[in-house]
């Protein structure tokens, strides 16, 4: 397929999200909805539903979602909730929420009763890490699983459990594969390209996902018109960025976004499921262990910050490493406890690295991000 | 930290207060100076939250508690919250978040930083702890990031995180089904805790002073949910305005003879009053539920507001953290943590039942339902506090999804936050309380013209 092909058919998907989800829809296939990486999307596959993440939308005002809900939750939680309201995610069948942060836990009732779905589940994850956690998130996992197979009626067969893993752990691949493409200097691929073909293949049944993703990886091997101007390489640091409104805007203003520590980035894709002996437990393991993200608690390291730094945000170093990372731009949303009250040890974890760092507070909207131009193209400026 | 706190700091007290509840002042401005000479004695400090569960076992280490929301609350009533908020903002915190642990971090920050206490701080000042107790799960986020946040500035004391989870209200939840991994959960965590504190104190749980305590608290619990009881009664004797002040021994005081002796205290005040048809005020007009939402502890005033116009809280939902512990069915054990953790599980599935066959109920909506039976409620009040998620996400949705399966009451939505005054408008509240009297009036009128 020729490269504008596969990359307008990203185009479309990423503009219209969930068209294909609402397609097989038509054809019979239940639809789950559900907020945030922690789902572990793997048992709703396994059901036979498709898992669509609910998206907000940076260009809708939130206009019913703020009558029904508290202003004080964090503005992509509020674009969700009022986008769902606005009918966008009406045709599915389902809807489940993960014990992730304040704002997504307390609103479950409000979302139950609001949005019309009559399926609906919550997912409680331990805030820890340790065998014991681990032990009760399994036991947890399979109330989930008896709650979905009690939705489909039918049983979640391991045959079927063991092949949504693999196809998810092909998905996360090749999604590193899209990343590696970017190490090169300058990268073949924008960030926001990237940003566009992961949120894509967000929208569609994950076999489709690989499908899209190796089509789009064939097109950036063939890829000729490398741009020849090495530009700043940046890293965007943050929580839920599921539009790519700020990469394309600091990559508009002369920089290159060439990895990032993101949910619906490498926060998602970076996880290896290791062995699946018993896949319950492996399911456990991936959505707890092995997603680094702050409302998650992980045992106190050492008697330095720098040694505790470490162990928390290590695998930043690691990415800022690899992809050979000029700036980071940490991006938080207002409101957002499990990030917010990590930003000082985040700054500072980063300065010990002598990485610049540009910390800006969101607010999930187009108009928002187009008031921090003058802050980004001065530190684009500092960076060189 | 109670506005009684906050005027007697002022020399005033609050106008309708119990004999009681004067006496809290000077009962939290004790604990607090004790913690200032704790180490002088060779005592243990600990920060740790309200509503932990786990106090026996802090009490029966010997370990003395620092409350870190409460000293935050102390800053917010004495109206000096603002510097420790924009040095915690100065940091790098948004002011977005939860304003108790931003003037905690804020605080601790400026005191590691001068080794000493902050010039003037609120009485005395809140010590560096030997150790840091957490607790996540659903209760809130602010509740395990605050003391990692902090670490940053004290990072050689050690921090223990207890998961205290409980399994969050779903229409087809099977409660059996689910209880018995949580409860093995609990027990591990708060085993965990015990193991924690021994290696930290080198002191040995003593099991059998555990148990004690733990009896002490159910007691306590009982005690409370009676002597609350009392307050259905028309005139009430006791209202909100109080209860922000006896929330005090409920939060700090669990599984002490202390808290127990206040609350026999306040019982038998009560009952004299009752005998004597005494009020909170001679002419109660309305009788109202505070219905949500953490006060505005620099604004407790409003309560005396109320009262002017004829006004009484007869109940709240807030701070009112226990049930009859008859009530809760815990299952027969000897093992005190066992015990906790069946009491923890079955506090927050208390009202799991009655939700479930009401049709669109909830648990949370269900008690609102409860309260203004029992306490012949005209309308509820409820306080937005902008920085905390937790404890004010879904009061929107709760008040409407009331009055759609139960019935039009009036409902009020008060707006600012616990300590940080800047989001708080006297003007704008006391305009708001006048319309929303005028609602009950009205209302009143028309029952009365039926
Ligand atoms: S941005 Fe923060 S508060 Fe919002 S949903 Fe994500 S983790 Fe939760
Ligand atoms: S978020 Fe709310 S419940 Fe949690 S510590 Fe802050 S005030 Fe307390």
């Amino acid at each position: 397929m020729p490269r504008n092909n596969v990359f307008s058919k990203v185009e479309r998907y990423y503009r219209d999200y969930g068209a294909r989800a609402k397609e097989l829809k038509a054809q019979g296939i239940k639809v789950i909805a559900y907020l945030c990486s922690l789902t572990p999307i793997e048992i709703i596959t396994a059901a036979g539903f498709l898992p669509l993440r609910i998206r907000g939308d940076t260009r809708e005002p939130i206009t019913i979602g703020d009558t029904k809900l508290e202003t004080i939750a964090c503005p992509f939680l509020r674009s969700c909730f009022d986008v769902s309201l606005k009918g966008r995610y009406d045709f599915c069948d389902g809807l489940i929420i993960p014990h992730a942060c304040d704002s997504i836990t307390r609103t479950y009732s409000v979302w139950r009763y609001s949005i019309g779905i009559t399926y609906s589940h919550f997912v409680n994850l331990p805030h820890k890490v340790s065998e014991t956690s681990l032990k009760f998130f399994k036991a947890e996992l399979t109330t989930f699983k008896n709650s979905l197979e009690r939705f489909a009626d039918k049983k979640i067969s391991d045959e079927a459990l063991a092949e949504a893993i693999d196809l998810n752990v092909e998905n996360r691949k090749k999604v590193k594969a899209l990343y590696q493409s970017r190490k090169s200097n300058p990268p073949p691929i924008s960030g926001a390209e990237i940003g566009k073909i992961l949120t894509a293949g967000m929208g569609l049944p994950v076999s489709e996902s690989n499908e899209l993703f190796d089509e789009c990886l064939r097109q950036i091997k063939l890829k000729k018109e490398i741009p020849l101007k090495k530009r700043p390489r940046i890293m965007i640091l943050g929580s839920c960025l599921d539009n790519v409104d700020l990469i394309t805007f600091v990559e508009d203003a002369g920089a290159d976004v060439v990895v990032d520590s993101l949910c619906m980035g490498t926060r998602d894709y970076w996880r290896d499921i290791g062995s699946v002996d018993d896949p319950m437990r492996a399911i456990a393991l991936l959505y707890l262990n092995k997603m680094n993200c702050p409302r998650t608690y992980r045992e106190k390291v050492g008697k330095k910050f720098r040694e505790d730094a470490e162990a928390r945000f290590g695998d930043i170093g690691l990415l800022i490493n690899e992809f050979k990372v000029e700036g980071v731009i940490l991006y938080v949303y207002r409101n957002c406890d499990p990030f917010g009250f990590e930003v000082p040890a985040r700054k500072e974890y980063l300065s010990s690295l002598h990485i610049p760092v540009l910390y800006l507070e969101g607010e999930y909207s187009s108009g928002a991000i187009g008031h921090l131009k003058t802050r980004i193209k001065a530190f684009l400026e500092l960076i060189g | 930290m109670t506005d009684i706190q906050n005027n007697a700091g002022r020399g005033r007290r609050r106008g309708h207060a119990t004999r009681a509840a004067t006496k809290i002042p000077y009962m939290v401005k004790s604990s607090i100076i004790d913690t200032l000479k704790a180490k002088e004695k060779g005592k243990i400090l600990a920060y740790t939250f309200v509503y932990c569960c786990y106090d026996e076992i802090i009490r029966a280490m010997d370990i003395i508690p620092i409350w870190t929301e409460n000293y935050s609350g102390v800053c917010g009533a004495k109206r000096d919250a603002e510097r420790f908020l924009s040095r915690a903002e100065s940091l790098g915190f948004s002011r977005s978040l939860c304003t108790y642990a931003l003037c905690g971090i804020g605080f601790d920050q400026w005191r590691e930083e001068l080794g000493t206490m902050p010039q003037d701080a609120p009485w005395g000042g809140q010590m560096k702890p030997d150790l840091m107790l957490s607790s996540g799960q659903v209760i809130c986020d602010p509740r395990y990031k605050w003391y990692q946040a902090v670490q940053q500035y004290m990072p050689d004391v050690p921090i223990y995180t207890v998961d205290l989870p409980w399994p969050v209200y779903e229409d087809d939840l099977d409660l059996p089904s689910v209880e018995s991994y949580y409860i093995e959960y609990l027990k591990e965590e708060l085993h965990g805790l015990v193991k924690f504190l021994e290696k930290h104190t080198g002191r040995k749980m003593n099991w059998d002073k555990l148990s004690e305590l733990v009896d002490l608290t159910e007691r306590t619990w009982n005690l409370i949910w009676e002597t609350y009881e009392l307050r259905r009664t028309v005139p009430t004797p006791m209202d909100t305005g109080d209860a922000m002040n006896t929330m005090v021994p409920i939060l700090y005081m669990m599984g002490t003879q202390e808290g127990y002796d206040f609350f026999l205290e306040l019982n038998k005040e009560l009952k004299e009053k009752i005998k004597r048809k005494e009020g909170v005020i001679s002419n109660e007009k309305f009788r109202l539920l505070w219905g949500g939402g953490l006060p505005p502890w620099f604004a407790l005033g409003d309560f005396n507001y109320f009262n002017s116009k004829g006004a009484v809280f007869p109940v709240e939902v807030t701070y009112r953290v226990i049930e009859p512990i008859n009530d809760l069915n815990i299952p027969n054990t000897n093992g005190p943590v066992e015990r906790i953790a069946w009491r923890w599980l079955r506090y927050w599935t208390y009202w799991y039942k009655k939700a479930k066959s009401r049709p669109g109920s909830e648990p949370d909506v269900e008690r609102l339902i409860q309260y203004i039976e029992d306490y012949r409620i005209d309308g509820v009040v409820v306080h937005l506090a902008s920085s905390c998620r937790t404890a004010h996400l879904s009061l929107i949705w709760q008040l409407s999804q009331l009055k759609k399966i139960y019935k039009q009451i009036p409902c009020l939505f008060l707006e600012s936050d616990m300590i940080d005054i800047k989001q708080y408008s006297k003007l704008h509240t006391r305009n708001m309380i006048d319309a929303f009297i005028e609602i009950l009036e009205s209302n009143k009128e028309k029952r009365g013209n039926c």
